[in-house]
């Protein structure tokens, strides 16, 4: 018989919630020391499929995929572009700055890409950081938010289109 | 005037009083300092009509000789001129490290020439050469990590488009590629071939010669030498300290948040789209409720449990802890009066029953004794209109004197 860690449950409701377990939560540790094991567990009880570095973990899955992801990185690309275009060293302001919720939300209207932004869950922004403050990619407080470690994963994607997109240039 | 006898004075007067048209030129014509004919006949024209004082053609060709024109039609200024204007507007166009590594050449092959040259004035001559190569060197060094310094400031903001992103990239390639990989080559110490390496030697070398040489001239000229290779070492410690630690991290840094912005960028412009985002979004999972039911099931099952949810709501009182008060038994005071065969004043023989029987006499207390005055088979005889008082507990009672005793059938 398989044995767990006393965080066991923790760990399977959070991730099957579709939320991330970031170090140096305890979950993590616990979660990282039995790898291998919980790949098989996931795999095996729900289909899903563990994705866990030296820092976050979180469940993939081609079926059940949250379909508001597409919004939030719609959501980061837009605030990335905006903090670039006026002036701000956007990474750094993205992974150890605070934002004001209000103050973001008027930067994100005047943006010239609202028009797509509000057609998005992101419209309604209280609902929007939210709902990725339960999925632990974002923490908020009082007002304000910032990013968890967990954005990496967006900001790798970016990296992915635009390796993609070089490719395609060189071999036109 | 001929232009030959043109002195120094008159061609910083020149430069003084056409500044305007000189950074013009200059910066037109960068780098390689040639500027279609076109173009510079319209730069003069500008300027001449601006300004009060004009300049003519065989001024700039033949007098102060700013420039010439070349058979193909273009101008390119004179070379004596650029140096000083680098310094001037500080605006040095980069050299490929390829032309500094020639410098390094010349130190090297002109140091190897002084460690073998016995005739003395070949040695001053040859340690004078030394020590303008690596001025030389060390100014071009500066003037060109300055450059680098500013393009990757500039380079950082007024990204105003999506091309820009991708130039930035490139920029930050090629600068990385071509200039600080090659540069850092240059002034790495541990490099047999880095011209660091050849200063160290050097510095070893003068030191000793200016500390062991009989003749004075070559003592002092190594003194030189020697000044010359420590002053060298240590500006070049600090350029490659801003190459490898500020310029090299900004530039892998711009690069990266290129990319990134660049990748936003192209997701952005293909958002209804999902096959054109080019690579996967991350399959992040939803929220999945652990039922171990089909849906369809579990809504039949809450259907038939609901049947059951009409239980009438329960209703409960706060019930607080009373003090159940004594009362007395009235059967026990009627016997008691009957066995006295009557009282004359009734309520006062009520007040002393109940002071022998218990304390604190409330009103309450005193109306369950009292109330047997409605019995029927007592008699009541009231005469007095008088009252008097009864101190109770919690009343004081303004009462008549009245007579009580059986009735007469008994």
């Amino acid at each position: 018989m398989q044995s767990y860690p006393s965080e066991h449950r923790e760990i399977v409701s959070a991730l099957v919630d579709g939320r991330f377990v970031i170090y140096p939560n305890p979950t993590f540790v616990s979660l990282k020391l039995q790898e291998e094991e919980y790949r098989e567990f996931f795999t095996q009880s729900y289909g899903y499929e563990l994705v866990i570095d030296s820092e976050i973990a979180y469940l993939t899955s081609t079926e059940g995929m949250e379909k508001r992801t597409r919004d939030f990185v719609l959501f980061l690309a837009l605030l990335c572009r905006e903090l670039d275009y006026r002036g701000k060293n956007f990474r750094d302001a993205i992974e150890v700055g605070v934002f004001d919720m209000a103050e973001t939300e008027q930067m994100l209207k005047q943006s010239s890409k609202w028009e797509v932004l509000e057609k998005t869950s992101v419209a309604d922004f209280n609902e929007f950081i939210s709902i990725w403050h339960r999925k632990n990619v974002l923490f908020r407080a009082e007002g304000q938010f910032k990013f968890t470690k967990a954005v990496k994963i967006f900001f790798d994607f970016a990296v992915n289109v635009a390796n993609a997109k070089l490719k395609e240039v060189e071999a036109a | 005037m001929s232009n030959l006898n043109l002195s120094g004075k008159e061609i910083l007067r020149f430069l003084n009083t056409h500044y305007e048209f000189v950074h013009s030129a200059f910066a037109a014509g960068k780098p390689h300092f040639m500027i279609d004919a076109d173009k510079f006949m319209r730069l003069l024209h500008d300027y001449n009509a601006k300004n009060e004082s004009k300049i003519s053609l065989y001024r700039l060709t033949s007098e102060v000789k700013f420039c010439r024109q070349l058979s193909t039609g273009e101008y390119k200024l004179n070379r004596n001129y650029i140096p000083f204007l680098e310094y001037l507007f500080n605006d040095f166009v980069l050299n490929l490290p390829e032309t500094l590594k020639n410098r390094y050449q010349a130190v090297f092959n002109h140091f190897t020439a002084l460690k073998t040259e016995t005739t003395g004035f070949r040695v001053v001559l040859l340690a004078q050469e030394i020590i303008n190569v690596i001025e030389d060197f060390l100014s071009d060094i500066e003037g060109q990590t300055q450059r680098l310094l500013r393009d990757t400031e500039a380079l950082k903001v007024n990204v105003g488009n999506h091309s820009a992103f991708s130039t930035r990239i490139q920029r930050a390639n090629f600068w990385i590629d071509e200039y600080i990989i090659p540069l850092n080559g240059i002034l790495d110490k541990e490099r047999a071939d880095s011209i660091v390496n050849v200063i160290i030697q050097l510095q070893q070398y003068s030191n000793e010669r200016r500390l062991l040489s009989d003749n004075y001239e070559l003592k002092l000229e190594f003194e030189k030498l020697y000044a010359c290779a420590v002053n060298a070492k240590s500006e070049l410690n600090k350029t490659l300290s801003k190459l490898t630690r500020e310029l090299l991290p900004l530039l892998e840094r711009i690069k990266s948040d290129s990319i990134i912005l660049n990748g936003f960028y192209h997701f952005v412009e293909n958002i209804d789209d999902p096959k054109a985002y080019v690579a996967a979004l991350p399959h992040i999972v939803r929220r999945t409720k652990s039922s171990v039911t089909s849906k369809a099931f579990a809504a039949e099952a809450e259907f038939y449990i609901d049947q059951f949810s009409y239980l009438t709501p329960e209703i409960l009182f706060n019930e607080s802890d009373e003090d159940i008060e004594w009362l007395p038994d009235a059967a026990f005071f009627k016997e008691q009066l009957l066995k006295d065969d009557g009282v004359k004043d009734f309520y006062k023989w009520c007040l002393t029953s109940l002071e022998e029987q218990t304390e604190n006499i409330t009103l309450s207390k005193f109306f369950t004794l009292s109330n047997m005055l409605l019995d029927e088979d007592l008699v009541i005889e009231y005469k007095d209109e008088k009252r008097y008082e009864i101190k109770l507990a919690d009343a004081t009672l303004l009462m008549p004197k009245i007579k009580v005793y059986a009735k007469l059938s008994k």
